[in-house]
């Protein structure tokens, strides 16, 4: 360990720009196992973990990055699965560089360890030799949850309830489990298949699945509640924040991932496809990046990302703006759109005041100074708002925030008794690791709930 | 004075942290004896001069007269006594007569009367007459007010013995021992029998030594006279004064310490079952206890050598069975000479500790000392049949022509002189006639080694055990996985202990809300000021870990039953040695289970305890010889009672049973894995341990292939070794040698058990602030149990987080990730608001520090802020404490230099010297100059010119991360800017002594304050200790010392690099130091005199208000001001891998150093005026009106439901301060008495301003102390450091110098002295030359005599040193750089050195060269032996091979014989092509491949 000072920071081998636009594959190769045990070793093993305290599941970094890097992989793999549901999910799409890896105390003057590439390496190597395997529990506690929507704070429950004996069922409104995870995200980030091997190992575990179930039409919020001792409400948020701008005609970036995932797993050509276009993308967010990459892989003619601050200010991942900027993506900083015109949007430029300390800069307009920029197909990605859910579910009772969002107290109870809500449909539109740790968290709270009350009659 | 003293005490260790068991003394001792056994008065009135002689090895107390107290004992003067009964009208005539010398209760005459009724009746029960009484003598004019005040009756009552009895001694002991019991029975105090003999007297009294004949007039009559006098200066820590404590005792005078003294205890408790002598007429029980409760170290010695003595042991037999000689790791030791020792120790576990003893039974006089030899005793043999033995040479003057021999006692030596036959015994002839006593190797032969009966038995390797139990068994044994990877394995892997940084901020066991195991509350004593740590590294010669079983022979009797014995090598048995134990002793051998049904909490656990001590009782009682105590099968139902609980719970009541002899107790438990727990067990009183988890954890991890290609035996055998030599460490710290005094004793401190668990099941054991009982313990196992065995998630072990922090599940730190960025942002924007959330985040955390307990009672009406002082007065009080360049980067040290001095604060440099470029502010007006230099054990780059650039002078004793223990400063952190501040050699690493080799007692300490305040004629002198429970008399001594500040440290702080068991189990809290330290010294008048400082994880403004209002003046912030520079506790410190570029010596890693002095400063005005806003809410307006004002403290948090009770009244509780203020009234420092140098300063002002070449004459005698380094000062201030032929100024002395003959003496002085020295010549010699030889009048062969005495040239850095003569014990001892050539020397000769070249023509005692990494030496050895002396572990021996060396030699003996006219170097240089055959040259291993020119010229050729 600590061998920082004489080891470069390395990062797995990353396909070439001009290979990896031309298919949805994942772009990062795994580390061998030299490479593993070598990155791992440039940890510092601090006596304050600053990686960990900026990790939302806390976990124990150090620790399996030094049994990685003492070729301990399946001690790694339980040290790292013992506080993460999906870490080969995590070491691939957590915004490392703002977490964990961006808070390395090695970061400055060594670059910091990589911890992502170290996370994804442990868990595939526990996948591939068989240590990862279904949760079974050692005996059955008679109750049942039900758990509405399987994204990944729904899973993370889920896997987590199953554990503890209690029959688990999840309903989705989607076709396939895994929410944003399957439909939002790109495969070159989040292979399809990693998200499904999930699936199959808590479908071995028992949990039950019921796809395709829309909670207010084909199904009632009542029923779940009369048929489950305690009901998780998880469903996300997939509402798009509107732009601001008169007569648009931009698309939001959920329905054109969708669509382009969809064809990914192998349903109908997309609906919408980028092929031939000039793409405009709206936003700086991780959702941006994927519309973008997307776009190039889909054979747009160009693709340009408006971004009304810069690029310090950024709330994305700063590897993918870069990766994005290696696929050919034009970044238009401090650029915000205006009005909208045939075939072209009109951009307002922006500056940025100064501010408060820690936070980010606004931006605002510099009055009068625009410009146009042709454009096929728009898109936003400005952000998800919470649908409204006590009209969606028939349920008026639910209480909300002032922000949509699903009101719950400390134990992640809403107003209704034995109704739980957790993940972004609480905090509001966040991270998938975010979500992971809202799911355990709400299974830790659900579970003290049930086991304190009298098993429900079959 | 107010004449309550006694009360004033009583309530203090009633209610505060005061207690009288922790009162340590040490002294100057001396005897003389008439070789031929006739009496003379001239040896009474040699001892009388001798006393006189030694007055600066003792104290005086608060009111400037009251002496710790002095006495005398000799032959009992027949005629003197015969006149006084005549004088009543009686004849004494034919009658053998007997004496006691009586204190008797002098203000209540009640039980005045009560005491003589019960001495007359004793004296007629056994049938003897009574003379009657007389009043004797004093004059009580002479002593001081406190003296006074407790002066007893002092009177003798003259006996006549009964006709016809055989032994009048035997039963005048006897008769002592049960007017004793009487007197105690009547709970009367103030009642001792000083002497009650036939054949001896002692006076003593608290007085000074030279008061001695003035308060006994009886003494300077001219029918005193005697064949021996025995004679001691005490100097005691505390001032409590008591008159019996004063020495001799009634067999021994003793300078030192017995560490050992509670196991020693307790185990003669269990002797006593034993006891049986035909010399006692079966009347054994009446005298015992042997030891009497509430008896000092030496009282307690004294008592055990006397029984052993009266039961027919000679004198020098019983010092050898009490106080032994190591000898198992001893080459050149006869057989027979093995044997006896062997045989001694299986009688008794030694009395361990430093002691230079003087002693008489009436028959033998003996001198002796302790293995280690760490006090000095010289010795002189005149013409006309005298054998002085006395601290000093020279204290008992003689003239030069009348010496026949000039000698020492090295290690575990004696001298003594048999007054019958009238003869005089060397030790080696009093061995050899001790070993022909009995047939010793013949009894020798019946011990059973372990190793025989395990035989061929080896570990068998396992499968890879069940997983899943392992891993609930780890879990209930509360294994985290940090524990297991950061500490266990890491043993096996490497046979060492895992090392670590930045302190400890987790909390104390009792406050945290994780599980914490059981030995966790305890924590390891250690050594500091009184007596001194060993380095159980370099010094492993003098240690033993064997460990003896069965040995229950009759102590009294000498025969051969004592050695059937069982003797194994470790106290750590592995598994399949624990088998061949039970297959071999099979019926002898009992298994009691300590499980208990978890869930029947506090009760269950209270009976299991109950069953458990009821089962060990029945089984010893039925025959059982091993006990073993064994945790096996816990299960979901069964947790054990924790281990160390159920040892002591065992040893205990099997001592009050007196069956411990009977019985060895063996643990096997899971709960060790560490080698703290190890020692807590052993503490506790287990004879071995099996660590039969840690063992299967070891087998589990060698099955995985983590130890990669270590053999299982290597990797249990590499454990073994960790935590044997991690034991010897924990024990060495303590000063503790042998394993089998360590046992049993205890040798802790409890923070956080409660007072009725502990009086019940840790007697003695010191738990003052009270904590959780049985049913917190029993709540806390069901918890801990409980999580192990309710499983379902992850089967990993929890991650840990005690070492480094982890934020699931993990142990609580103080400082976390979010309170070092708000520290780090508010100091870098200068926001003071920020900083407040900073502090607010820290006072939001649970408990950590006792003072979390704590809150201030606020003022109702709060005094308006603008009122209060300002920061700038405020600032002064901050201390950036003592981090060594060498730990810092220059970077990081130099900017808190700077930012210290700027806010007119002060910076300590740490104990790695500083740079002369430093001493003088910069041109743009900063000043690096840090204000406090250290001088610590290893005196890197303490010279005079270092000494003389500070204003104040700190002498760290120990500090807080690993007190009693040395260091090391690895090799790639020694760079050549670090070599150079050290005078040492870049890339070669550095071994810092545990102790400071000049201060093994209390009245050392006095000395090197002493010799400071000469170098250094302005500085103040600060004493820097570590809180442990007895530090309060310990800071009284150090007061007494005449130390201007005194430095209390707690356990938490402290940023050194150091054994993560250290680190984390040593040391106790700065709030328990603290509170002690200013109760003590206010009970005693001395807390004005002083200044008290803290540190200790201080953070923030609470925390210093909470410190001054505890008592203290200053407040150190180490970690908090690193904090501020960057440091983001990666606590890799050790590594050199620093990634903020504060604790590394890299060049790339320094570049990353973002620390300035600005934030420094603000980190301290932020602090500043925080402790402001405090200061007026408790309605002060400065600090100093609060200092020491606990009322203003409240506890707020009892801690939790569980506990019995979380009590601090004990640290709020005042002493009450007299007429003084709370704090320190010292206008400038305490001065100390002037020297030769005074008169030297006048006579050498021609040198001095005229920069003359002088030369001056005077005669010295051993009461001069550190002569020429007063005038060292003068020299360094008026001259540049290379200005000065070396003779610039030649001082011709001519007599016995005093200790610290030229310490730190200067280039440009030269002492010739003529006649001999004590110890500490050439302390710090920094560039001076110092030539000794005999007085011309002298008929000595000189290579035949010792000449200068122990600790010569230690932390020398440069210049030259002849002696024709040989040196004491550890001679240049850390030398970095003077030369020497001596014709002899002691143990431990060169040790640590580290520069310069040293040239020994003659003997050296053993362990030469240990630790030896720099430098040269040269040893003529003609004999042959010298391999066997040296220490192989860091240097080599080699015959002489290079022209160039040998060049190098034989100039230093040219000059050695220019200078001294030595005849051994005239002998050596007449036919030096033959002699030079015989010299040795000794290299350190590390130097081979650096040295300029080669050992051998054969292989520069090859």
């Amino acid at each position: 360990m600590l061998r920082f000072v004489d080891t470069e920071q390395d990062y797995p081998a990353q396909r070439a720009a001009a290979e990896r636009v031309r298919d949805f594959k994942e772009i990062n190769a795994l580390f061998g196992p030299e490479g593993d045990a070598e990155q791992a070793a440039r940890c510092s093993q601090c006596g304050i973990p600053f990686c960990q305290i900026h990790c939302p599941l806390q976990n124990n970094i150090p620790d399996w990055l030094r049994l990685a890097a003492e070729g301990r992989l399946r001690e790694a793999y339980e040290v790292s699965s013992a506080t993460n549901n999906f870490p080969e999910i995590c070491g691939r799409i957590c915004p490392q560089d703002r977490l964990c890896e961006g808070n390395c105390v090695i970061e400055n003057g060594f670059g910091s360890v990589t911890i992502g590439a170290v996370e994804k390496y442990i868990t595939e190597t526990a996948f591939a030799e068989g240590w990862v395997v279904a949760g079974q529990p050692k005996q059955e506690t008679g109750r049942s949850i039900g758990i509405i929507g399987a994204g990944p704070a729904g899973l993370a429950a889920a896997d987590m309830l199953r554990r503890k004996g209690h029959a688990v069922h999840i309903y989705d409104r989607y076709d396939r489990v895994g929410g944003l995870m399957i439909y939002g995200i790109p495969n070159f980030k989040l292979d399809k298949h990693v998200v499904q091997r999930r699936e199959k190992l808590l479908r071995d575990a028992g949990v039950q699945f019921h796809l395709c179930a829309q909670v207010g039409d084909t199904i009632t919020l009542e029923a779940l509640r009369l048929g489950h001792d305690a009901v998780l409400i998880a469903t996300g948020v997939y509402k798009a924040r509107a732009l601001e701008v008169a007569n648009h005609n931009a698309l939001p970036a959920l329905d054109y991932l969708i669509s382009s995932n969809k064809q990914g797993l192998g349903d109908d050509a997309p609906a919408i496809s980028a092929e031939g276009k000039r793409v405009v993308v709206i936003g700086g967010g991780d959702t941006a990046m994927d519309c973008v990459r997307t776009a190039v892989r889909q054979g747009a003619a160009s693709v340009t990302c408006l971004y009304r601050r810069d690029r310090a200010n950024m709330p994305g991942s700063a590897h993918e703006v870069q990766n994005a900027e290696e696929e050919g993506v034009v970044f238009n900083w401090l650029s915000a759109p205006h009005a909208f015109h045939a075939a072209q949007v009109e951009v307002q430029r922006m500056r940025l005041t100064s501010t408060e300390m820690g936070g980010r800069q606004n931006a605002v307009a510099i009055p009068g100074d625009t410009y146009r920029i042709d454009a096929d197909l728009v898109i936003t990605a400005l952000g998800f708002e919470p649908e409204d859910l006590p009209t969606l579910f028939n349920t008026p009772e639910l209480v909300c925030t002032p922000h949509g969002t699903i009101a719950v107290d400390r134990n992640f109870q809403t107003a209704l008794p034995g109704l739980f809500a957790a993940g972004d449909i609480v905090r509001g539109a966040s991270l998938v690791v975010w979500a992971i740790k809202e799911g355990r968290d709400v299974a830790a709270a659900i579970h003290r709930y049930v086991m304190a009350s009298k098993v429900k009659a079959a | 004075m107010s004449n309550d003293f006694y009360s004033r005490a009583a309530t203090l260790a009633a209610e505060g942290l005061y207690s009288p068991a922790d009162e340590h003394d040490a002294c100057g001792v001396g005897l003389i004896a008439a070789i031929d056994g006739k009496p003379r008065r001239e040896i009474v009135e040699k001892a009388i001069e001798g006393l006189r002689n030694v007055w600066h090895r003792g104290a005086v107390d608060a009111d400037g007269k009251t002496g710790d107290g002095a006495g005398i004992h000799l032959q009992l003067p027949h005629a003197f006594f015969r006149e006084h009964i005549e004088a009543i009208g009686k004849n004494p005539k034919g009658q053998v007569l007997a004496v006691g010398m009586i204190f008797l209760p002098k203000k209540n005459f009640t039980a005045q009367e009560h005491c003589r009724a019960i001495v007359e009746t004793e004296i007629l029960r056994m049938g003897h007459r009574i003379h009657g009484w007389r009043q004797v003598p004093v004059v009580s004019q002479v002593i001081g007010d406190i003296a006074n005040e407790s002066r007893p009756e002092i009177e003798q009552i003259i006996i006549a013995a009964n006709t016809g009895t055989e032994d009048f001694e035997t039963e005048l002991y006897i008769i002592r021992r049960r007017i004793e019991k009487a007197v105690r029975a009547r709970a009367i105090n103030d009642f001792y029998i000083c002497s009650l003999s036939s054949r001896s007297i002692i006076y003593k009294g608290l007085f000074k030594a030279e008061q001695l004949t003035e308060f006994y007039p009886d003494l300077n009559d001219p029918r005193f006279i005697s064949n021996f006098a025995i004679f001691h200066q005490r100097f005691s820590t505390n001032t409590a004064p008591a008159w019996h404590l004063a020495q001799p005792f009634r067999m021994l005078a003793h300078n030192g310490e017995i560490n050992t003294l509670k196991g020693n205890v307790n185990f003669m408790r269990s002797h006593e079952a034993t006891f049986g002598s035909p010399v006692f007429h079966g009347l054994e029980e009446e005298l015992v206890p042997v030891i009497p409760d509430n008896t000092s170290d030496t009282g307690a010695l004294d008592a055990v050598m006397e029984i052993l003595t009266r039961a027919g042991r000679a004198l020098p037999l019983a010092k050898l069975i009490l106080v032994p000689p190591a000898w198992s790791m001893m080459p050149e030791l006869s057989q027979a000479h093995k044997d006896l020792y062997s045989c001694c120790n299986s009688i008794s576990e030694p009395w361990d500790g430093p002691a230079a003893i003087a002693a008489t039974d009436g028959q033998w006089v003996i001198a002796g000392m302790d293995r280690n030899g760490l006090r000095p005793m010289r010795t002189t043999i005149t013409r006309d049949g005298l054998l002085i033995c006395a601290s000093e040479s020279g204290m008992v003057p003689v003239e030069e022509a009348d010496i026949v021999a000039r000698g020492r006692l090295g290690p575990g030596d004696m001298v003594g002189v048999h007054l019958g036959e009238g003869k005089l015994y060397h030790d080696r002839e009093l061995k050899d006639y001790l070993a022909a006593e009995q047939p010793y190797g013949d009894w020798v032969q019946k011990i059973v080694n372990l190793k025989d009966i395990v035989g061929d038995a080896a570990p068998e390797p396992v499968s890879a055990a069940d997983g899943t139990t392992l891993r609930q068994r780890q879990k209930a044994a509360g294994y985290t996985m940090e524990e297991l990877d950061a500490i266990l394995l890491p043993m096996a892997a490497t046979a060492k202990e895992a090392i670590g940084s930045m302190g400890d901020d987790t909390p104390l066991a009792v406050l945290s809300a994780q599980h914490r195991p059981f030995h966790h509350f305890f924590r390891q004593n250690f050594s500091q000021v009184t007596n001194p740590p060993i380095d159980s590294l370099r010094e492993r010669r003098v240690m033993s870990l064997y460990t003896r079983f069965g040995n229950d022979g009759n102590f009294l009797a000498l025969d051969k039953s004592h050695s059937k014995i069982l003797l194994a090598e470790s106290p750590v048995l592995l598994g399949y040695e624990l088998q061949a134990l039970t297959r071999h002793f099979d019926k002898r051998i009992t298994y009691i289970s300590t499980l208990f049904d978890v869930h029947t909490g506090e009760a269950g656990l209270r009976e299991a305890l109950q069953q458990l001590v009821t089962r060990a009782e029945e089984a010893t009682r039925a025959g059982a010889s091993f006990l073993v105590l064994s945790d096996r099968g816990v299960d979901a139902q069964h947790a054990t009672i924790p281990m160390i609980l159920a040892v002591s719970a065992v040893q205990s009541h099997l001592v009050r049973q007196k069956l411990r002899k009977k019985a060895s107790i063996i643990v096997r438990t899971s709960e060790c894995y560490d080698v703290h727990a190890l020692a807590v067990l052993i503490g506790a009183g287990a004879t071995v341990v099996h660590p039969a988890l840690a063992e299967e954890s070891i087998r589990a991890a060698h099955a995985s292939g983590l130890l990669k290609d270590l053999s299982l035996t290597q990797a249990l055998e590499n454990y073994r070794e960790a935590m044997s030599l991690g034991l010897l460490k924990i024990m060495a710290k303590m000063g503790i040698s042998v394993v089998s005094s360590y046992r049993g004793g205890l040798n802790f401190e409890v923070i956080g058990l409660s007072r009725a668990l502990v009086a019940e099941f840790f007697p003695g054991l010191p738990s003052r602030i009270s904590g959780i009982g049985l049913a917190g313990i029993a709540t806390r196992l069901q918890a801990q149990h409980e999580a192990a065995f309710d499983d379902t998630g992850s089967e990993a072990l929890p991650v840990g987080g005690f070492y480094r922090a982890r934020a699931a599940r993990g142990e609580q730190h103080g400082w976390a990730g979010e309170s070092i960025h708000l520290l780090q942002t508010a100091v870098t924007k200068g926001s003071y608001q920020l900083y407040r959330t900073f502090s607010a985040s820290i006072a939001a955390l649970p408990p950590i520090h006792l003072r979390d307990l704590l809150d201030f009672k606020f003022a109702a009406t709060p005094v308006p802020l603008e009122e209060v002082e300002p920061i700038t007065e405020i600032r002064k009080r901050f201390i950036a404490p003592a981090m060594s360049l060498g730990a810092l980067s220059p970077e990081a040290h130099e900017t808190l230099a700077i930012a210290m001095n700027r806010i007119g604060a002060q910076s300590n440099s740490g104990e790695g010297g500083e740079g002369a470029e430093r001493y003088q502010p910069r041109d743009n007006g900063d000043n690096a100059n840090s204000g406090i230099k250290q001088v610590a054990s290893g005196r890197f780059g303490v010279t005079a010119q270092y000494l003389m650039s500070a204003r104040e002078l700190q002498i760290k004793v120990a500090q807080g991360a690993k007190p009693g223990e040395g260091g090391q400063l690895p090799a790639f952190k020694v760079t050549v800017e670090i070599a150079r501040l050290r005078h040492s050699t870049p890339g070669v690493s550095l071994i810092s002594p545990p102790p400071h080799h000049d201060i093994y007692s209390i009245e050392d300490l006095a000395q090197l304050i002493y010799d400071l305040k000469q170098i250094n004629p302005q500085a103040l002198v600060s004493v820097k200790l570590v809180a442990q429970a007895g530090i309060g008399t310990i800071a009284a001594g150090v007061a007494k010392a005449l130390a201007d500040k005194i430095v209390i440290a707690g356990h938490s702080g402290g940023t050194g690099a150091s054994p993560w068991s250290s680190v984390k189990f040593a040391g106790a809290p700065w709030e328990m130091g603290l509170a002690e330290a200013n109760q003590v010294l206010t009970l005693n008048r001395l807390r004005h005199r002083v200044t008290l400082q803290t540190d200790g994880g201080l953070k923030t403004g609470r925390d210093i208000v909470i410190a001054a209002l505890l008592g203290a003046e200053e407040y150190a912030l180490g970690t908090a001001a690193l904090v501020a520079m960057g440091c983001l506790m990666v606590r890799q410190c050790h590594s050199n891998t620093c990634p903020v570029g504060i604790t590394t010596q890299d060049e790339m890693l320094r570049k990353k150093f973002d620390g300035t002095v600005e934030k420094v400063i603000n980190l301290m005005s932020f602090v500043a005026e925080e402790v402001r806003e405090i200061l007026a809410s408790i309605g002060a307006r400065s600090i100093d009106e609060v200092i020491g004002r606990s009322d203003l403290l409240r506890q707020v948090n009892r801690g939790s439901e569980d506990m019995d009770d979380l009590d601090l009244n004990t640290l709020l509780s005042q002493a009450d301060p007299g007429p003084h203020p709370r704090h320190s009234t010292r206008g400038v420092r305490n001065e100390v008495p002037d020297t030769l140098d005074r008169q030297m300063l006048e006579d050498a002002t021609g040198a001095l301003e005229r920069t003359e070449k002088i030369q001056l004459a005077y005669n010295v005698r051993n009461t001069m102390r550190a002569i020429g380094t007063r005038l060292s000062s003068a020299v360094v201030a008026r001259f540049a450091p290379d200005a000065l032929m070396e003779d610039h100024i030649t001082l011709r002395l001519r007599g016995s110098a005093g200790q610290s003959l030229g310490a730190f003496l200067a280039r440009g002085i030269r002492v010739e002295l003529l006649g001999d020295a004590n110890d500490y010549v050439g302390k710090g010699l920094s560039g001076g030359t110092i030539i000794i030889r005999p007085r011309p009048s002298s008929t000595l062969v000189p290579q035949e005599q010792t000449i200068i005495g122990n600790t010569v040239l230690y932390g020398a850095t440069s210049g030259l040193l002849l002696a024709s003569g040989q040196a004491g014990e550890r001679f240049a001892v850390r030398n970095s750089g003077a030369d020497a050539v001596i014709e002899g020397c002691g143990s431990n000769g060169c040790e640590y050195m580290t520069g310069g070249t040293v040239v020994v023509l003659g003997d050296t005692g053993y362990n030469f060269a240990a630790g030896m990494t720099g430098g040269m030496a040269f040893v003529y050895d003609a004999g042959g032996n010298f391999p066997l002396r040296l220490n192989e572990e860091t240097a080599i021996a080699q015959r002489l091979a290079s022209g160039y060396w040998m060049g190098v030699l034989k100039a230093m003996i040219e000059r050695h014989y220019q200078e001294t006219s030595s005849p051994m170097a005239d002998q050596i240089l007449a036919s030096w092509e033959w002699q030079s055959t015989h010299f040795w040259q000794v290299c350190p291993k590390e130097m081979l491949a650096r040295l300029a020119v080669p050992l051998s010229d054969a292989r520069e050729q090859a």
